[in-house]
């Protein structure tokens, strides 16, 4: 080992002393204004609404996938059901707004809050299992809340139930508040997924994902470490399941509760790096974008899912670590983008 | 309904699901692989018997010695290009099961763009006929698939009771290093089971063309209720497998006449939630050291 | 030249680091020849990486001069090694008779097949009064004599039998050396691992002492057990004479 360390290029250790720890925080500094200004290039920007809401969708899935990755990468439990949160958060919204007319933007952090709890609830069930049992329950509540939900017909059951448009004056518009709300849960997430990573917590639930009887012997609770990190990562899904049944005209269980949703979230981790910080943000900008070359250049198809079951499988055989993983393995990932 | 005659259509579509769910304990017991592409592969099934049906009114009974064929090539496949690979990963379970998982969306994502996402089944004429007994009567279609089922399950029996490579099948599903020990070649040997576990699942697609109507996604239904029916049987237990696909398909039926067939499936996942909490080794399955 | 060769020998599990650092060892051909070492010495993890169950990273087995590393464990035993390992590893859902048949699955003949389980059946009368019973009902004595049956059904040129004594009372135990002694006597050449030093060397004819993955000394058995050194250094810590193998 010590042989390993000695090649390593002097050089490159200087450099990154050199490096100041500010510039990172630079770069996210400037990117966070980049994004901030983008709405305000109307009408510049063309086609407007359309990179609004291409940009929209993006932040949603690096919540998503930030979120997933506290439980599924920190932790290490892969939970291939947690589009249940995205279908409760978007209805717990929906139903305040069709029944009582409270807008989502005023509703969304508690759709957060009950997902969280609901997290707690199904945490303490799903969490006495581990390894294939866990990620087996865990479909079983999927298909559990397809039945619930396409049978709450007070939700409108599977035929769905049609959710107001939000009117705006200038209806060119009216994809920004989605844009900057969306653009906050991402940040949200992203920093949340950045807190528990350097945090004794966080350290917790890696050594659970590493080895769950010594981290127990370790004296970690892991079983309460366990169930927070399955609450703490509904918070943003179900945040931004309800941002996301405001922007559609009509709400269907489908929509939220097809197993693409659920594959995106682990595919997107997998793919930019199980476990890490940046890997989740990286692997969701990179599947939404190729999802959408892939949209605008041979049209939507049902071969999307083949793509998305044909580059998990890649993933997982020829980069179990990831883009940041790998990049890291080699030494070769930027500083900027080790958030780690 | 008569009790009787619940009972009866509960233990018809039993047998089925016993076929359906030994291919799927089988490779659990093989190798510890759990195959959520299972079920993908009996839609894959139900397909090629549809398109035989349609195109060459090829039986659906007699499809089977297509689909049988064609998926046992996959499953040998299977394992050669994929689980072989990757058997020293310590977590190797885990593994499987997000590999399947993406393969299953893979299928479902080819399924859908061949065949669009809209409800098939093929329509052979005693899909839809009955034998009136007096107070009861029983669908010929699930009779025939009742029969078809349990003959292709005592034919692997025999297989696996009396022949050669059957002892090894069962060795390796019993203790995988004490094979190694007497000679058994249980890498071939895993690929013969693969072959056999994903060529069940061929079979069984062709009793699902007409037992059933499906649709590319409907694969993620099933293989929740497959999973319940292994759960319950024990992982890896080829007679569990049995035991709990009959149990639970009469569960499941006197569930449909008391609360409405849209209740039918949970009745399946609430039970495969349930016993992974309570007893994860399945009820009839001995516990396992992790 | 010895039967079976063992030359700076590295092995070990996964990308775990080496369990044994470089072991290099003879057994003759027709003695039996008995490895002692304390816990986690490797001595169990050298027998599996010899039938390959264990990868061999670097260094060279050979039987009768040709090389087994590389082969798979179905092809080893081919050749004539046989392992019987601690944990017994009968099909604990099999009946007796099926695991005896299974122990001769690389015996392609099925007459003989048929006879040699005959034959034990007889040798072993336990085995034949509980030969439609499951496996795992049988006891930890009776377990060990039917892998020893296993182990004649084969006829291997070399058994290796991993801590006969494990778990079994004395007079049981007493029962297992009789067996491994009257294998040796009809020329089977056997290579033994064992935690009750003493018990295994005084059924020995050569001794091999293993300590953190490599030999520390060889020698006659009879010498080994009257060095005072090794007396003192490996004979006397038998007291946890049920002490696990688990050097993985």
């Amino acid at each position: 080992m010590a042989d390993v360390a000695g090649t390593e290029p002097i050089g490159g250790a200087v450099e990154r002393r050199r490096l100041p720890l500010s510039g990172r925080a630079a770069f996210l500094l400037v990117v966070m204004l980049a994004l901030l200004a983008v709405p305000l290039l109307y009408p510049v920007l063309v086609p407007y609404s359309y990179v609004l809401q291409l940009m929209t969708g993006a932040f949603m899935w690096v919540a998503f996938a930030s979120s997933w990755n506290i439980i599924g990468g920190y932790t290490g439990y892969i939970s291939l059901g947690h589009n249940v949160f995205v279908a409760v958060g978007a209805y717990f919204s929906a139903a305040l707004f069709v029944y009582a007319d409270i807008s989502p933007f005023a509703t969304a952090l508690g759709a957060g809050l009950v997902c969280a709890a609901l997290g707690v609830g199904v945490g303490l069930i799903t969490l006495r299992t581990r390894g294939d049992a866990f990620i087996i329950a865990t479909i079983a509540l999927m298909l559990i809340a397809q039945i619930g939900f396409d049978n709450w017909m007070w939700l409108g059951g599977s035929s769905g139930i049609a959710v107001p448009p939000l009117q705006m004056s200038e209806p060119a518009l009216v994809k920004v508040p989605f844009y900057y709300a969306m653009l906050a849960v991402a940040v949200g997430a992203v920093y949340l997924s950045y807190r528990i990573r350097h945090s004794r917590f966080g350290l917790g639930l890696r050594a659970i994902a590493q080895d769950e009887v010594k981290a127990e012997a370790a004296g970690i609770d892991t079983r309460s470490y366990k169930v927070a990190a399955f609450a703490l990562s509904a918070v943003f899904i179900g945040i931004g399941g309800a941002l996301w049944s405001y922007s559609l005209f009509y709400l269907r269980p489908e929509i939220f509760l097809a197993i693409g949703v659920a594959a995106d979230m682990v595919l997107m981790s997998i793919i930019g790096g199980r476990g890490t910080v940046a890997g989740p943000v990286i692997g969701a900008l990179l599947i939404v974008g190729f999802n959408e070359w892939s949209v605008s250049e041979f049209g939507s198809s049902e071969l999307n899912l083949t793509i998305t079951g044909a580059l998990l499988v890649g993933a997982l055989l020829f980069f179990p670590g990831g883009i940041v993983g790998s990049l890291r393995a080699r030494g070769k990932l930027p500083r900027i983008l080790d958030w780690d | 309904m008569d009790v009787l005659q619940i009972a009866i259509l509960g233990i018809l579509l039993g047998g089925v699901y016993a076929l359906m769910a030994t291919g799927l304990t089988m490779l659990y017991g093989v190798m510890r692989v759990i195959n959520l592409a299972h079920a993908a592969f009996m839609i894959v099934g139900a397909y090629i018997a549809f398109v035989l049906f349609r195109d060459f009114g090829i039986d659906p009974l007699l499809s089977m010695v297509v689909t049988g064929p064609a998926l046992f090539v996959v499953g040998v496949l299977l394992y050669q290009l994929l689980f072989k690979r990757i058997a020293d990963n310590p977590r190797f379970t885990e593994m499987t099961v997000l590999l399947t998982f993406g393969l299953a969306l893979a299928i479902e994502g080819i399924l859908g763009s061949i065949f669009s996402n809209i409800y098939h089944s093929t329509e052979p004429s005693y899909a839809t006929g009955t034998i009136d007994l007096g107070s009861v009567f029983i669908p010929t279609g699930q009779l025939y698939g009742f029969i078809a089922s349990l003959v292709l399950l005592a034919a692997l029996w025999a297989f696996l009771y009396y022949t050669r490579p059957g002892y090894a099948i069962r060795a390796t599903m019993q203790d995988r290093a004490a094979a190694q020990i007497v000679g058994v070649n249980v890498d071939r040997i895993s690929a013969l089971a693969f072959g056999i576990g994903v060529g069940l699942a061929g079979v069984a697609g062709s009793l699902l063309s007409y037992l059933f109507t499906f649709f590319p996604g409907s694969h993620l239904q099933w293989i929740g209720l497959l999973l319940a029916l292994i759960v319950v049987g024990g992982l890896g237990s080829l007679a569990g497998a049995f035991v709990g696909a009959i149990g639970l398909s009469l569960i499941a039926a006197f569930a449909i006449d008391q609360l409405g067939p849209e209740w039918s499936y949970l009745t399946f996942y609430v039970l495969l939630f349930v016993i992974l909490l309570v007893r994860p080794q399945g009820l009839f399955g001995k516990a396992e050291t992790i | 030249m010895a039967l079976l060769e063992l030359r700076d020998v590295h092995a070990g599990y996964g990308s775990g680091p080496d369990i044994l650092t470089g072991i290099t060892l003879d057994v003759d051909e027709g003695a039996t020849t008995c490895v002692i070492g304390p816990n986690g010495a490797g001595k169990s993890t050298m027998l599996k990486a010899i039938v390959g169950l264990v990868r061999v990273r670097s260094g060279e087995v050979r039987l009768d001069g040709q090389r087994l590393n590389d082969l798979r464990p179905d092809q080893i035993l081919d050749r004539g090694v046989c392992f019987v390992p601690t944990d017994r590893s009968l099909f604990p859902e099999m009946s007796v008779r099926e695991n005896l048949v299974m122990a001769g699955y690389s015996i392609d003949d099925k007459a003989l097949l048929g006879s040699r389980i005959d034959e034990v059946l007889e040798m072993f009368p336990v085995l034949a009064e509980r030969r439609s019973e499951r496996a795992r009902t049988l006891s930890g004595g009776q377990q060990q004599m039917a892998t020893l049956a296993r182990a004649w059904i084969v006829r291997p040129r070399v058994l290796m039998v991993d801590e006969p004594s494990m778990g079994l009372a004395p007079q049981v135990t007493e029962q297992v050396f009789d067996v491994i002694r009257g294998f040796r006597e009809t020329g089977m050449t056997v290579l033994l691992v064992e935690q009750n030093a003493r018990k295994g060397l005084e059924c020995s004819q050569w001794g091999c002492v293993l300590d953190l993955g490599a030999k520390r000394f060889d020698g006659p058995a009879d010498s080994i057990l009257a060095n005072p050194e090794i007396h003192e250094l490996y004979l006397g810590r038998q007291a946890n004479g049920n002490g696990s193998a688990s050097d993985g």
